[in-house]
């Protein structure tokens, strides 16, 4: 038929497209990046980041250059949030990505157990710093045998930020609060004196629950790998949130700007959160400027760990990366170094993890937001306290799993053990994990 | 009768329109009164319907008028500020707003002209003739339609990637050219076309082409205004792809800047709602001007009521 | 190009002129063409050949890889065939089954109700005695020009339970403010409310412009048989717009049961999963957890379930696909 040699050359392009996809292969470059520190440093590398982040290694590319000649740092803002498409996509693809990229520590697991070729082993750079690095944050962002995929940035050291002026007409002093027990009796006080609830959480979202199990030193999965979302630790986190809500002291907003919102409308006493919260209040809540104050996170026990982390990012150089040793180079020059670090802090408010850097003099100066208290020297202290916890390959959909059982506990007062019995027994059939006991 | 004698004969008054005048205006006025009763209430709906698509655009003009810290709390303002200026500025600032608005237009008017052809033809094809591998091709429209676009980001991706095609524009325009919708669009509006037309003008001699460029488009003109609507829309909106593609700033369109505003701990809200704003302009103006088409088609005759 | 489809364009014609003798009175109403015939194939196949090589080109191998993914199940960077246990996977995921019902849910309200709204504002803005047309145009379709970023900001900002815009005006008839996007059931309220505002104009214009091409005879010739508005609305307007109104109500069903821009920025298929959509859950599955087989599995499903709706519709409204 005629028609049909009409037809052939469709066929033909799509037999040609065909094969060009087998021809290209999936997945993973071929062969295994390995650094060499010593290596000679020349040519140009392209770094993807976002925000002030951006800016930041925008500033530390400058220098770099400065230091060594014959190289070029391009960054590229790609934007927050959806750059994970965009790094996701690449590293399936096995092609596309630059020479650094940005990765936060919550997200880092996923990337470093997914795609075990996908980034290189940063251990011959910065290994012999690994006793520098907030410990949290070192294991977080390294494989199974402990090979470091993302270096550690800027940390996300949890504190209790509050309201002094509610606390005062409250008559409470925030030092005499150690534990959760006493904030909650207080948040009881100020909800009779002030009308004020004490937090305003995104339910939705988990409502801060893994940040009070992390504080606990647990996290989802334990280190074999076994799913503990209904451990007593994790029963007590959820029985405290729960606990909250009936008693009217939870205020439940959505999203972030639901949170920010709620900050500026002065709804709730406290915001426990990262050291990163700061640049939120100064920039978008100039006016509340001398009515908070932070002090550490209560704990659960008398005597327990008094922070947990929240957020945090690091710096990682691809498998595909064009140039890996002078990727590698930048990472370890703007992020294992203490005079860098420092100007991160100072210049764009990104709170280092690199703990040398925590002895600057900056971080003892007193803040004029915070009413003169030096509030970094504060969560410079709890950086290295932060406990460590494991992460598996399923974190992401277990996250998803333990979201939901927060919001039938907290909103529809499901009972927290069955529930997360519930969660437990979901994400053992999703992921074929066995429940630890 | 020769198909563009058929065509004028077609009485103007029967066009409608702004300018088309009502016919037998004697009845028209006697009833008038009636009528007026008749029709309040469709104004009363137009104007609430008119009211609630246009609310979230005021909110917008007052959150680009005011500074970010200001469209946090409650109440929430109610009027535009002042800081109109200032946010233009920063927006330029920050993400080189013209640029990408350039960027963003010159893809969008070559990926309409382009793929609007493509869709017409196609749809024009499909619709009016019989030939084979037509089944095979409209079943293919319509499972690119059905298989959601998350599943062949990486296989489209890494085409590009070995065509060394990332971060140009033609990896943004040309894998979807041949817009599935598109085509499906004007499958169905080709479906009802008069096919007296078209015989007429065969009778006339005149080859396929022909008849298509001289009678078949201008009869579809308010189906093809829509096409073109649609299909700028969805390239100057499209978000995922051109942001998996684009890797220097310079080059961004506009959604993939107004992107980078949203930052970890800050989101500079009232920089983006002015981006939006602004970016909606264009959109508009390419409304206004291409539904006057919509009441210019040749058969195209309003209701009179 | 050209050459050859105007010679075939050609005899073609002839070949047309010779066998149709039944068009009938020529002032009849437009029927449905028939396909041209036999003779007619070789132009067809050229309009759409740009069409089908670029699909050919740029789809078959996404579609066939996405097709062949799924028969593999990655974990830790190892592929592994593993058959057909992706699909069987779909049928014992509870989350499955609740983003199909969600999307379900939303299908049956939300698409009659949009192409509902549509049909009726498209009507009455091809009124010729409408004032403002132009006006009321713009101001309806608006909502479809919305890049999705802001979109999210306002629709998060009016909805907000504390001082939202929406919940201040049911304040004002003396309702409690409601929780839009913190209660399962809200939440899709709001989620379909949302898709409503965007899509209608959308449609509208597409009604509209296939409103434009009923050829005016008709309604003068129901008008002189004595033909009332509604009759007229029913008997003439409907079926002419037939073609029109099974692209509208095929694609906003494909649109339902794609659903993820509004889910996603709103609620993120929360509280509860209560507005997880099958394609907010396969993102989640491919792009969170990289379980890109998996994903690939929950597409093709999506493709059959869309595809069996659809011929239902194109069966309902009496059109062969």
């Amino acid at each position: 038929m005629r028609s049909r040699t009409l037809l052939a050359p469709v066929v033909a392009l799509a037999g040609a497209a065909l094969l060009a996809g087998c021809a290209m292969g999936g997945g993973q470059p071929a062969g295994e990046v390995v650094l060499d520190p010593d290596a000679k440093l020349e040519g140009e590398i392209t770094v993807w980041s976002w925000d002030v982040a951006a800016t930041a290694l925008d500033r530390l590319g400058d220098e770099f250059e400065a230091a060594h000649p014959g190289t070029t740092v391009n960054v590229v803002d790609v934007g927050y949030d959806n750059a994970y498409d965009k790094l996701s996509v690449g590293l399936q693809a096995g092609s596309g990505l630059p020479d650094v990229v940005t990765i936060e520590t919550d997200r880092a697991p996923g990337y470093i157990n997914e795609f075990p070729a996908g980034l290189v082993d940063l251990d011959p750079v910065l290994g012999d710093d690994e006793a520098d690095f907030d410990p949290f944050k070192w294991q977080a962002q390294s494989d199974a045998d402990g090979a470091l995929k993302v270096a550690p940035w800027d940390s996300g050291t949890v504190g209790l930020f509050y309201r002094t002026d509610y606390f005062e007409e409250a008559g409470i002093d925030p030092a005499s609060i150690a534990t959760w027990d006493d904030l909650v009796a207080a948040g009881e006080v100020i909800k009779a004196k002030t009308g004020h609830t004490l937090l305003s959480l995104d339910v939705a979202t988990g409502g801060g629950f893994q940040m009070l199990l992390q504080q606990q030193g647990q996290g989802l999965f334990d280190e074999n790998g076994d799913i503990t979302v209904n451990s007593p630790e994790a029963v007590e986190a959820l029985t405290l949130l729960q606990t909250l809500n009936e008693k009217g002291l939870l205020k439940n907003v959505k999203g972030w700007d639901g949170r920010v919102t709620s900050a500026k409308d002065g709804d709730s006493a406290v915001t426990p959160e990262a050291v990163w919260w700061i640049g939120t209040l100064l920039g978008d809540a100039p006016e509340l400027s001398g009515t908070y104050g932070v002090t550490e996170l209560p704990a659960f026990e008398e005597g327990g760990v008094r922070t947990s982390n929240s957020g945090g990012s690091g710096l990682s150089v691809p498998a595909q990366a064009k140039n890996p040793q002078l990727a590698a180079a930048f990472v370890a020059f703007a992020l294992a170094d203490a005079d860098n670090q420092v100007s991160m802090m100072q210049n764009e408010g990104l709170f280092p993890s690199y703990l040398p850097a925590l002895q600057a003099d900056y971080f003892a100066e007193p803040q004029e937001y915070f009413g003169g208290q030096p509030v970094y020297e504060l969560f410079a202290e709890q950086t290295a306290n932060i406990p460590a916890i494991t992460f598996t390959t399923d974190n992401a959909e277990a996250s998803d799993i333990v979201a939901n059982a927060v919001v039938a506990a907290v909103l529809n007062g499901a009972d927290p053990q069955q529930t997360l019995d519930d969660a437990a027994q979901q994400i053992a059939t999703a992921t074929d994990r066995e429940i630890a006991e | 009768m020769t198909a563009t004698s058929a065509l004028s004969s077609v009485d103007p008054a029967r066009r409608g329109g702004p300018d088309g005048r009502e016919p037998r205006e004697a009845l028209a006025r006697r009833t008038a009164f009636a009528r007026g009763i008749l029709r309040a209430p469709v104004y009363l709906l137009l104007a609430v319907a008119s009211v609630l698509s246009v609310l979230p655009f005021l909110w917008m003009v007052i959150a680009s008028t005011h500074q970010t810290s200001e469209l946090f709390g409650t109440p929430l303002p109610v009027l535009p500020g002042g800081e109109l200026w200032v946010n233009l500025a920063r927006l330029q600032e920050s993400v080189n707003f013209s640029q990408v608005m350039l960027n963003s237009l010159a893809i969008a008017v070559i990926y309409t002209v382009f793929s609007s052809i493509v869709s017409v033809m196609a749809g024009y094809g499909l619709a009016t003739y019989r030939f084979r591998g037509r089944g095979v091709l409209l079943g293919v429209v319509l499972v690119t339609m059905m298989i959601p676009m998350q599943v062949l980001l990486v296989p489209l991706f890494q085409m590009m990637a070995s065509a060394g095609w990332i971060d140009s524009y033609q990896a943004v325009i040309l894998p979807f050219l041949a817009n599935a919708f598109g085509i499906f669009l004007m499958r169905q509006a080709f479906l009802d076309f008069p096919l007296t037309l078209i015989e007429a003008a065969r009778i006339d001699g005149a080859g396929e082409l022909r008849t298509f460029y001289r009678i078949v488009l201008p009869v579809a003109r308010p189906q093809i205004a829509a096409l073109v609507i649609y299909t700028f829309i969805s390239q100057w909106n499209s978000f995922i792809w051109p942001l998996l593609m684009l890797n220097t700033e310079d080059k961004y369109t506009v959604p993939v800047a107004l992107n980078t505003m949203i930052g970890m701990s800050r989101v500079d809200y009232s920089g983006l709602m002015l981006g939006s704003l602004l970016a909606t302009l264009p959109l508009m103006l390419l409304f206004l001007v291409f539904q006057k088409q919509f009441v210019s088609g040749l058969l195209g005759g309003a209701v009179k009521g | 190009m050209t050459a050859p489809t105007f010679a075939t364009g050609e005899r073609g014609a002839e070949g047309a002129t010779a066998r149709r003798g039944r068009a009938g009175r020529p002032d009849a109403p437009p029927r449905r063409p028939r396909a041209l015939g036999r003779r007619l194939q070789r132009p067809g196949a050229w309009f759409a050949l740009p069409a089908a090589a670029l699909l050919a080109l740029f789809f078959a191998y996404p579609l066939v890889t996405s097709l062949w993914q799924s028969f593999f199940a990655t974990s830790g960077g190892v592929s592994t065939w593993v058959g057909l246990e992706q699909y069987a996977r779909l049928f014992e995921d509870p989350l499955i089954g609740k983003s199909l019902v969600n999307a379900g849910i939303i299908l049956v309200v939300q698409v009659p109700l949009m192409i509902g709204l549509a049909l009726g504002l498209a009507y009455l803005l091809n009124q010729s005695w409408l004032r403002f047309r132009s006006g009321f145009r713009l101001l309806t379709f608006l909502p479809a020009v919305t890049t999705l970023v802001a979109y999210a900001v306002v629709f998060r900002v009016m909805l907000s339970t504390d001082g939202g815009a929406v919940n201040q005006v049911l304040g004002l008839f003396g309702a409690q403010p409601i929780d839009w996007l913190n209660n399962e059931w809200w939440a899709r309220v709001a989620v379909i409310a949302a898709i409503t505002w965007r899509w209608t104009g959308y449609n509208m214009v597409i009604i509209l412009a296939g409103l434009q091409s009923i050829p005016g005879e008709l309604y003068e010739a129901a008008r002189i048989d004595g033909a009332g508005r509604w009759q007229i609305f029913t008997r003439i307007v409907i079926p002419q717009l037939r073609p029109v109104l099974i692209f509208t109500t095929v694609t906003s069903t494909i649109g339902a049961l794609q659903l993820f821009d509004e889910n996603y920025i709103l609620t993120e298929g929360g509280p509860n999963d209560a507005t997880l959509t099958p394609v907010l859950y396969l993102y989640k599955v491919g792009f969170r957890q990289f379980d890109f087989g998996y994903a690939s599995a929950i597409a093709w499903l999506l493709v059959v379930l869309t595809a069996v709706i659809a011929f239902i519709q194109f069966r309902l409204m009496r059109e062969k696909p």
